[in-house]
């Protein structure tokens, strides 16, 4: 079959700079707005969710890449548009040297068959009405593959790969549990022998009994049918066991990629870190070991310039042309943050000295302006302007001579930096590694 | 321990009678909760943790019933039968009232955390005003005092911004931010017990990681007791004092937090944690639990996890094991519903393996195929 033609570990899929841009409105025009005094008169709007915005990687022949992030990171956004289930904004997906970004109509639905997609919930992925033996030969009917009897055979067949009894191929998919309904769904992913499948949140739907069945099964059936898989996850845990290499999204972009070890074992993004700090450790000897990251993920309709992870970055690099020292900047970061969240209760100017800085604000004209913020909100604030305004005030007054001074908020970062596992490549989306 | 518990619960049954038949949901479990504690309820879904946790505050509804055993409060018997002259199990005569239990326990004593935020909040009115006026209802204060006792409490559970956010509607907050407020509102009555239904299941690990210290802080701080009902190890092993682990209604082990880890005496505790992958090391080889769990309308014979057990014999078909003392840590007993330990005593030795298939006959449509 198709596929031969890329060796075990070449990239089978590379995408190059793919953006996904949803209208903020999900109408028919949503997202695109009518300006008459402007040439072209239509423009896209600037309301766009930037789900996935200028993402690059590859997948090997044969490797489990797990894709991990949060929710709304983009993680489904990007494994849909991969599938053209979702029209890239922008972007190439080349499979097997195929553009299919640019693929349309006959070609692309023969592609179709190479690359197959299994969901979260295998509840509603899988129609009521139909026999499970139907349900896996629905592909194989699409694709005009094999006839009535060899499409049973092969159902059946497939029924017994992935650990269910055939059977089964009459019954109904309601009889199943959970986990049995997940391998119904993979063996109607097999069917069409796809080189390539997609697998969305397979396992988070499970009990963790259940889960690592079906884990197994998967990987058993990777090695027998040479299967590649992007695996995407929010569970650390699951990503760490069933993947080769990984990639963490953030806020629509990959902002670290490497092999599994190298990651878990030597993160060099913050975001990475902070996700793998929080997690809890099935050990009660090593309670307490977590960090906490703090705020919350930004809108994707307008995401912070630079990098993304900057507003809650507790790495944020200094911003040039002040004198710095560490100690100074890790102050003003947090009183930064303090203010722009207003987590605290206003109190005199002394007492908001003592409690962010010590007593002893910074040298020069970094501590000028943070005198100048200490003043709009500290109860003994000038006479006549108590109220909000003086927060917002500070806030818009230090965040623009500071976070957006900061390198972090001026260039997109994008480095190779050096593997300490492996001799695979390691990429980190930080200006820490400039 | 020598101090009375807080909360007594003494061989609790709660049923759902539907068409199908009697689903046997909780079936007779006890459990304690000291000051101060905060106990997990940790099994799969389906074992029946979120039944037990609101039978506590009877507010199990229709077809389900609690039909057995004992709920005690500070002494006072929220939920209790006794058998009555013609052998009929009656409530007993000091068992509170509705009303009594709606007024007094539940808010006041006991709050209640569920997962879905959004359900709990009302979707029409803003948080600061619902904040207020559970504050404003439970603590007698002036509406301008209660309205400054909100922005703290919001404040308190990390609500940026919280003058401001006082003003928005539930669904302008993220799943965090509400999970926070529903802290806040737990707290704001300022209950010497919570019970808290998977509060962080469906919340981000780094948001998850930010509720958990908010807790651990809280908890410090007003040495409240919680019930925290979780599928998660993870999260046990974070925050839990002492454990019960539930398996098809009935509690299996029971064990202060680590004797559960590292001393593990049931099979189960033992299968579920060797068939999790780990964030904090790579796991070549998952062991997965063979079979699924049965339904609780027709749990097997004898030792309900028999079916899947590695290590069952055939005595434990025949022989059902409640929870018995195997050991003790920390002056708590350490409790164990397995037969192959001394204190039971039924021959487990001497009997035969059980040759498994491990396919069960779970809701007739097979097991989960053993790998
Ligand atoms: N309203 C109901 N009618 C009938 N059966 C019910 C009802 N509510 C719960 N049950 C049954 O009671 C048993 C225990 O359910 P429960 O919701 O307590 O499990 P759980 O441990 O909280 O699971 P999860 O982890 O999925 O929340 C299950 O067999 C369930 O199907
Ligand atoms: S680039 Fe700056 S803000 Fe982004 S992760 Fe690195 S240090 Fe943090
Ligand atoms: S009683 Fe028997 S079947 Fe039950 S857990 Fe113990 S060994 Fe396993
Ligand atoms: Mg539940």
């Amino acid at each position: 079959m198709a596929g031969e033609d890329v060796a075990h570990g070449e990239p089978l899929l590379e995408v190059e700079g793919l953006k996904k841009y949803f209208g903020q409105d999900s109408g028919l025009l949503g997202g695109i707005s009518f300006e008459p005094g402007r040439f072209p008169p239509i423009s896209l709007d600037e309301q766009q969710v930037k789900a996935v915005d200028d993402v690059s990687f590859e997948i090997r022949r044969g490797e489990t890449l797990g894709l991990v992030g949060e929710s709304g990171c983009g993680k489904s956004t990007l494994g849909r548009t991969l599938l053209r289930l979702l029209e890239p904004t922008a972007g190439t997906i080349s499979f097997k040297g195929d553009d299919l970004a640019a693929l349309s109509g006959e070609e692309l639905r023969r592609k179709r068959a190479e690359i197959q997609m299994i969901f979260q919930d295998p509840q509603s992925s899988l129609d009521p009405r139909m026999k499970v033996g139907r349900i896996i030969e629905e592909p194989m009917r699409a694709h005009g593959m094999l006839d009535d009897e060899g499409r049973e055979a092969r159902a059946k067949d497939l029924l017994e790969k992935v650990g269910l009894d055939p059977h089964h191929y009459n019954r109904h998919p309601h009889a199943f549990s959970g986990g049995q309904r997940q391998r119904v769904n993979l063996a109607r992913a097999l069917s069409v022998n796809p080189d390539f499948i997609v697998c969305d949140e397979p396992v988070s739907a499970l009990d963790v009994s259940i889960q690592a069945q079906v884990l197994n099964t998967m990987e058993r059936l990777q090695e027998e049918f040479g299967l590649t898989y992007l695996f995407i996850a929010h569970d650390l845990s699951v990503i760490r066991h069933i993947s080769d290499r990984v990639a963490v999204m953030y806020l629509g972009n990959v902002v670290e990629l490497a092999d599994k070890e190298e990651l878990f074992e030597n993160p060099q993004h913050p975001y990475t870190r902070a996700l793998l700090d929080s997690i809890p450790v099935p050990d009660p000897r090593r309670r307490g070991a977590r960090g906490a990251l703090e705020g919350e993920v930004p809108s994707p309709v307008d995401p912070p310039s630079g990098c993304r992870f900057r507003t809650r970055c507790p790495r944020l690099i200094a911003p040039e042309g002040y004198d710095w020292t560490d100690e100074e900047w890790a102050h003003t970061r947090s009183f930064l943050r303090a203010v722009k969240r207003r987590t605290f209760e206003s109190a005199s100017a002394a007492e908001l000295r003592r409690e962010f800085f010590g007593g002893d604000l910074p040298d020069g004209e970094a501590g000028e302006i943070v005198a100048e913020a200490i003043a709009l909100v500290a109860t003994d604030a000038d006479a006549g302007t108590e109220g909000r305004g003086d927060w917002t005030d500070a806030r818009e007054l230090l965040l623009e001579k500071f976070a957006r001074e900061s390198v972090c908020a001026t260039e997109r970062p994008a480095y190779d930096v050096e593997t300490e596992h492996g001799t695979d490549s390691h990429f980190a989306a930080c200006h820490l590694h400039r | 321990m020598s101090s009375e518990p807080l909360l007594r619960v003494e061989n609790l049954k709660t049923q759902f009678f539907t068409d199908a038949g009697t689903v046997r949901a909780v079936d007779g479990i006890s459990f304690e909760v000291y000051e101060g504690e905060i106990v997990g309820l940790v099994g799969e879904s389906g074992a029946g943790k979120s039944v037990a946790s609101m039978s506590l505050l009877r507010l199990v509804e229709r077809p389900g019933e609690i039909v057995g055993g004992e709920v005690t409060y500070k002494g006072e018997t929220v939920f209790g039968l006794e058998e009555g002259p013609d052998g009929e199990l009656r409530e007993r005569e000091e068992m509170l009232s509705n009303e009594a239990v709606r007024e007094r326990i539940r808010g006041n004593e006991i709050a209640v955390i569920f997962q879905d935020p959004m359900e709990s909040l009302n979707p029409v009115f803003t948080v600061g005003g619902q904040l207020r006026e559970v504050i404003e209802l439970n603590r007698g204060l002036s509406k301008e005092a209660a309205r400054a006792e909100a922005i703290e409490m919001l404040r308190e559970v990390g609500i940026p911004d919280p003058e401001e956010r006082y003003e928005e509607y539930p669904h302008q907050f993220s799943g965090g931010m509400r999970q926070r407020v529903l802290i806040a509102m737990a707290l704001a009555c300022e209950p010497s017990l919570i019970v808290a239904d998977e509060p962080t299941t469906a919340l981000d690990v780094t948001v998850e990681g930010q509720i958990i210290d908010l807790v651990d802080e809280l908890q410090a701080k007003y040495d409240t007791s919680f019930i925290w009902v979780t599928h998660d190890m993870g999260v046990v092993a974070e925050i839990c004092d002492r454990v019960n682990v539930m398996y098809l209604g009935e509690i299996v082990e029971q064990a202060p937090v680590d004797e559960l880890f590292h001393d593990t005496k049931h099979p189960y505790t033992r299968a579920l944690l060797n068939s999790m992958p780990r964030p904090d090391r790579t796991v070549a080889e998952l062991e997965p639990i063979e079979g699924v769990m049965p339904e609780a309308i027709s749990p097997p014979s004898g030792c309900r996890f028999h079916p899947r057990c590695p290590d069952a014999r055939e005595v434990c078909r025949r022989v059902h094991p409640e929870p018995e003392e195997v050991a003790r840590a920390d002056s708590h007993p350490h409790n164990a519903a397995c037969l192959k330990h001394d204190a039971f005593d039924v021959g487990y030795d001497g009997s035969a393996p059980l040759e498994g298939d491990p396919r069960t006959t779970a809701g007739g449509s097979g097991g989960e195929g053993g790998e």
